[in-house]
């Protein structure tokens, strides 16, 4: 256990002195403050423009660094050979796939949290009045980032460029935001053979839907028993992804 | 004197799949040697050997196709006996972003009790005290092989499994690895490596093993050589007709 908040430490240094990491918060903070720029010209709903494109420019660049970190994050190493002298210590290999997971994730939490605050301090400014349910929708988001970093790492693992791993990952991100037409059509679906193809996507694709809490912002609806649902949901989502890749990385020749 | 390592028939066949075509080819087949403890056992080969693949086969990071490995008496693959190594690889590579303190630091977490003092004691030892501050990118060739090295000796393994150790160095680093090589034995470690170099393996060997398309093909010992006074002869003429 301790070796495994060691290979998170030291995953999230590496990363917050990349000078990528700063590139794409201080992108995400710029687009925040254009946020803040539209909204002047939001007429009636100049708080509920910041509020939404916001959240979904913060989701957003959590989703860029999340992907592109996690395709790379065990596939450099193996191509440039560092994660030999990680293989030779007397540890299980899972601790390395799960502590460069958490690693990456507390490095793209960190960088989220911190736009998160910028924002929430404009919301404030415009005189917004506070909604739970805005605390929800960012801890939904980033719950939508593990499930997307977890199948980064898996296709990392998985195929054997960077390229493809990116391709892939971000196609099931963009499917996941389409389960329930995909669910909607598998159901009108006449022909058995793609009936049954579109069955397994819809059952293999994580339903990001379950995570849109920042739609209901100011809406009045009530913490449901969905919530809780969608966590443990995204919990076992992760897991499978995570012991696919340890399985993987198991099998894996170095 | 109990043996260090201990390898039985071991077999490494390497498979290549492209466009469904599988294509096999040899790393290493049959070998057997053994290493004895407190020894220093130089393994000689012309490039694609199998010196390679028999340290990452002993270290667990290939899987054999056949054959047997102990490490101390202990069969292996067991990753809990993994403390018993230290490894330099080839081409040492790390984390640039981290420094090389930083670094010593992380192995030494991932390796167990390593006390906070030997993590000073190995970079004295590796004669980098100036540069430990320093992150990884701005290290010269040199100065990574003294970080890899002392990543090697952090937990203070009573084995030390080097890749090619002088691979790229200057003659004055060759020297300094020598000396640390030397002084290693007499702290009773036992080392076993890889190289091209013969005049430094004839140097500092008890013995040397030749691998020749992946196949041992001969055991050299100290006396033999050191009677001929030429174990570059030696080589050629184990590897000549094979």
């Amino acid at each position: 256990m301790k070796q495994i908040l060691s290979i998170v430490k030291y995953t999230l240094r590496q990363n917050i002195r990349n000078r990528v990491y700063y590139i794409l918060v201080v992108f995400a903070i710029a687009i925040i403050f254009v946020t803040m720029l539209l909204s002047v010209l939001g007429g009636e709903q100049p708080v509920r423009i910041l509020l939404d494109f916001g959240l979904a420019s913060i989701e957003f660049f959590g989703l860029l660094l999340v992907i592109f970190a996690g395709v790379s994050l065990l596939l450099e190493e193996i191509e440039s050979k560092t994660v030999y002298l990680m293989l030779i210590r007397p540890i299980p290999k899972w601790y390395y796939v799960i502590g460069r997971y958490l690693g990456l994730l507390v490095s793209v939490y960190l960088a989220m949290l911190f736009m998160y605050a910028m924002h929430f301090g404009m919301l404030m400014l415009k005189g917004w009045v506070f909604d739970p349910l805005y605390l929800i929708a960012i801890f939904s988001s980033m719950t939508k980032i593990a499930i997307i970093g977890a199948l980064a790492v898996f296709f990392s693992l998985f195929s054997t460029s960077q390229s493809s791993s990116l391709i892939f990952t971000i196609f099931i991100w963009i499917l996941g935001h389409f389960a329930q037409e995909l669910k909607f059509l598998t159901a009108k679906m006449q022909f058995t053979p793609i009936k049954v193809v579109l069955k397994v996507l819809y059952l293999a694709i994580p339903n990001l839907q379950y995570f849109n809490w920042k739609d209901f912002i100011g809406s009045g609806l009530t913490i449901s028993y969905w919530f809780g649902v969608s966590v443990v949901y995204a919990f076992a989502y992760c897991a499978v992804c995570l012991l696919l890749s340890i399985h993987l990385f198991n099998k894996k020749e170095f | 004197m109990s043996s260090a390592i201990k390898i039985e028939n071991l077999t490494k066949i390497y498979r290549k799949s492209h466009l469904g075509r599988v294509t096999a080819y040899v790393g290493v087949k049959n070998l057997s040697l053994e290493v004895k403890e407190g020894s220093i056992y130089g393994l000689i080969g012309l490039n694609g050997s199998g010196k390679t693949t028999t340290i990452k086969l002993i270290l667990g990071l290939l899987f054999p196709n056949g054959g047997k490995i102990s490490l101390f008496g202990n069969p292996m693959p067991d990753r809990k006996k993994l403390s018993l190594v230290g490894y330099l690889p080839e081409m040492p590579y790390f984390y640039k972003f981290l420094t090389g303190r930083e670094i010593l630091n992380f192995y030494a977490e991932l390796s167990g009790s390593v006390p906070a003092a030997r993590i000073d004691e190995v970079i004295k030892i590796v004669d980098m005290v100036p540069n430990a501050g320093k992150r990884v990118s701005e290290f010269s060739k040199g100065m990574m092989q003294r970080l890899a090295i002392a990543q090697s000796l952090l937990h203070n393994p009573p084995l030390l499994v080097f890749d090619e150790p002088v691979s790229g160095l200057d003659p004055l680093a060759i020297r300094e690895m020598r000396t640390l090589i030397l002084k290693l034995k007499e702290e009773g470690k036992t080392l076993f490596f890889s190289s091209h170099s013969i005049s430094e393996v004839e140097k500092i060997c008890d013995t040397v093993g030749i691998l020749h398309k992946g196949e041992f093909i001969k055991v050299v010992e100290q006396k033999e050589w050191q009677e001929k006074n030429n174990l570059e002869e030696i080589f050629i003429e184990a590897i000549k007709d094979k």
